[in-house]
């Protein structure tokens, strides 16, 4: 039964982010895209390919740094307390500062080259900002459970035993524990790369309009463009069509954060 | 509300094919308290951890209902929805288990534990802790669980889950890691604050029979075969011959000056303060030493001290010629090679086995690894892996463990099943120093007899160093062959004096 309910969880989280999928496929012709202008047409599927694009590489990113230092932060706790300080630094500055300063040296390029390589880079530069401001809780979220599996639970023992720190660490973190621990982390990473990569998209939309630098499409964008449309007596299709998608998708990955060892039911 | 709080029917647990118990009826009036006896792996925890709805579902398969506070809490074995369990909470439910310095969150200081687990009981837990433990909470609350010591946090802990708002109170083998003196006081609090008509329903597990005895019980029932049987007293703890060791006087493990410090954060920044001092004794082979004394004197620091586990020794440690602090001073996460083969002669059971074996790996693949990392220590006998299972499953034997649990996973096993676990698995290490830390405290008296055997059947073939920290008077009487009172070996600093006196 427990079984049943995940897999549910499961495919319903799926469905959910299914828009992401969506972007890739030959639908402009189709549904509700076909009565759409050519122009919204392109930005709406550019905006999610994008953001799908930002999706996976922060995720793939994030999550190898994430490991990484989580388990140094535990390894060792010279280098755990210097990964804490840094960490902690960046996380008082807010997301978007981190972003937009992340901007500050390429904006000139940015500024100067083609729409395709300047996208290339303001991608690039995105996918780190967005790395740098998950990793704070990103590395809590594994190096916690790690410290406290190492620390509270099995590290005498088999300290005891004669095995190295490096290797007790390597058992844990393969343990279903750091398993469930890391799924949620990467949800985490997702989640926060997702709102990071919307607000960002809006607060650009706003500040530069459709001409300005960073070259950064996203629904976030979209939305920002088409945010009068609900009062102002333009189409509401237009605000929606990126919104409804954006809460599905955040809907799936709260599914997959909240997915936590079951207890009898 | 109706006179019975709790309420089981046809109530059953199991993991797999094995069953636990199957409970046709079972409810005790308001009120009235009920001490539930039986050997360890029978069930009891699982009961009670069922009843404050906090066993996992896997492994346990559950069936028949349950109602508490005359809410469904289980039907058809499953738990009931989120509303009644918080119907259930809100009336109140005080759970003590029996790692119950484990249950604090380690993330938050004492302070802030205090105000999540037992909000506006602040002043219940001072006076409580003032009047049956001689503390201070306030001395205490700024520090983080680690920065207390084991006896200190024990305390504490017990406290803060017993001032819980509650009239249903379980106690899961609550004494399980007092000392004898605590033990004591913690009785007073029970029978004076819980016990005999103050309107609290009382379900206390316990193979600890002295201490229910102590109780001030209105029924004992034991869980046996499956079921549990009403009985008309306690019964009485079995007696036990051991099997003699020869004392050649050969010398062992000697500490010489041995001091161990260690630092605790304060407002100004670490602080230092030392478990003990200048500690001096030599244990010799085939002698079975018993070490005693108040919890957080330091006993347990001075077993990590002799395996070089812990920082801020210092003195000497002589093993077979050797010292071992100069050989590693310093723990780093791994072994010097010159130290290695001292690693493979001593080994450990600690206070608290659950966490000897990996987590996510059968005993059978853990014990593997663990061989694997002790063969390369000692940098010898790196093909004793069949040799050694062999010995594992001839040990299992002895402390009466069946071979299959080898396939099984840890968290399938009692707290008594991996602690004995834990015993074969230090014998089947054939140490030379073998360490025992409260070894006995999870195991009921007739299986305390069969282990107190198989140890000391080793220790009569192998001219080997036992030294057993206990408080436990059964282990004084029938196992330990030297008694020796922690707090006379060394002289310890004025701030363990300060509170040891408490």
């Amino acid at each position: 039964m427990k079984k049943l309910s995940r897999i549910s969880a499961l495919a319903l989280a799926l469905a959910l982010a299914s828009p992401l999928v969506a972007a890739w496929l030959p639908l402009g012709g189709t549904g509700l895209f076909a009565q759409l202008a050519p122009d919204y047409r392109a930005a709406w599927f550019a905006s999610f390919r994008q953001l799908s694009i930002t999706l996976a590489a922060t995720l793939a990113f994030a999550s190898a740094i994430t490991i990484g230092l989580g388990y140094l932060s535990i390894y060792s706790r010279a280098g755990g307390k210097a990964i804490a300080g840094l960490l902690e630094a960046v996380e008082s500055v807010p997301s978007i500062l981190i972003a937009l300063f992340c901007y500050a040296p390429v904006s000139g390029y940015l500024a100067r080259h083609a729409a395709a390589s300047s996208s290339m880079v303001s991608l690039m530069v995105f996918i780190f900002a967005a790395t740098l401001t998950t990793l704070p809780e990103a590395v809590r979220g594994i190096s916690i459970p790690l410290g406290e599996l190492y620390y509270r639970k099995y590290s005498l023992s088999f300290r005891s035993y004669g095995f190295r720190k490096g290797r007790i660490l390597d058992i844990l973190m393969r343990s279903r524990e750091m398993r469930d621990a890391l799924k949620r982390t990467c949800s985490l990473i997702l989640l926060k790369t997702l709102v990071l990569d919307c607000s960002f998209g809006f607060i650009i939309q706003l500040g530069f309009g459709s001409y300005g630098t960073p070259a950064h499409a996203s629904p976030g964008a979209l939305i920002a463009a088409h945010r009068d449309a609900l009062f102002q007596g333009g189409q509401p299709l237009l605000f929606w069509l990126p919104a409804i998608p954006l809460a599905t998708i955040s809907l799936a990955l709260l599914i997959m954060l909240g997915d936590k060892k079951g207890y009898a039911e | 509300m109706s006179n019975f709080p709790i309420v089981l029917k046809g109530f059953s647990a199991a993991i797999g094919d094995r069953k636990l118990f199957d409970i046709d009826d079972f409810a005790p009036e308001q009120g009235s308290s009920t001490a539930i006896v039986g050997r360890t792996g029978v069930g009891k925890s699982v009961l009670l951890r069922a009843l404050a709805g906090l066993l996992p579902a896997d492994p346990f398969i559950l069936k028949g209902s349950m109602r508490l506070y005359d809410i469904d809490a289980y039907k058809n074995g499953r738990k009931t929805s989120l509303r009644s369990w918080r119907s259930v909470m809100a009336k109140g439910l005080v759970f003590v288990p029996a790692e119950s310095s484990q249950s604090l969150t380690p993330a938050l200081t004492l302070e802030q534990n205090l105000r999540l687990l037992a909000p506006d009981s602040r002043e219940l837990v001072e006076r409580r802790l003032r009047e049956y433990f001689r503390i201070e909470f306030a001395d205490f609350s700024r520090f983080y669980p680690d920065e207390v010591s084991g006896g200190e946090l024990q305390r504490i802990t017990l406290m803060i889950l017993l001032s819980r708002k509650g009239d249903i109170v379980y106690l899961d083998e609550p004494t399980v890691s007092l000392d004898r003196e605590l033990r004591v006081r913690f009785i007073e609090l029970l029978n004076s604050e819980f016990l005999g008509g103050k309107g609290k329903t009382v379900l206390a597990a316990s193979h600890d029979l002295d201490f229910v005895r102590a109780l001030k019980m209105d029924n004992i029932v034991a869980l046996e075969d499956g079921s549990l049987k009403k009985m008309g007293g306690v019964p009485e703890s079995a007696a036990f011959a051991k099997r003699e060791t020869e004392d050649k006087g050969e010398p062992g493990i000697a500490l010489r000056s041995l001091t161990q410090r260690y630092t605790v954060r304060g407002i100004f920044g670490e602080k230092e303060f030392r478990a003990f001092e200048n500690l001096n004794i030599a244990f010799h082979r085939s002698r079975i030493y018993g070490i005693t004394g108040p919890s957080g004197c330091g006993k347990t620091s001075m077993t990590r001290a002799i395996l070089r586990l812990i920082d801020g020794t210092s003195g000497r440690i002589e093993l077979d010629g050797s010292e071992l602090i100069s050989l590693k001073s310093d723990e780093r996460g791994g072994d010097p090679k010159a130290f290695r083969p001292f690693r493979r002669k001593m080994t450990i059971v600690q206070q608290d086995s659950r966490y000897a074996f990996f987590p996510d790996l059968r005993i059978r693949d853990s014990f593997r690894q663990i061989e694997a990392a002790r063969a390369l220590s000692g940098g010898r006998d790196r093909r004793r892996g069949r040799r050694g299972n062999d010995s594992l499953e001839a040990y299992m034997k002895k402390v009466e463990l069946s071979p299959s649990l080898l396939e099984a996973y840890p968290r399938s096993l009692s707290s008594g099943e991996m602690k004995r676990m834990d015993i074969a698995r230090a014998l089947a290490a054939k140490p030379e120093v073998l360490l025992l830390d409260e070894p006995f405290a999870h195991i009921d008296f007739a299986t305390r007899s069969i282990v107190m055997r198989a140890i000391s059947d080793y220790m009569a073939e192998n001219d080997s160093i036992l030294i057993v920290v206990t408080h436990e008077d059964f282990d004084l009487k029938y196992f330990v062959e030297t008694g020796i009172d922690f707090l006379s070996l060394s002289g310890p600093s004025a701030s363990l004096k300060e509170r040891v006196r408490s």
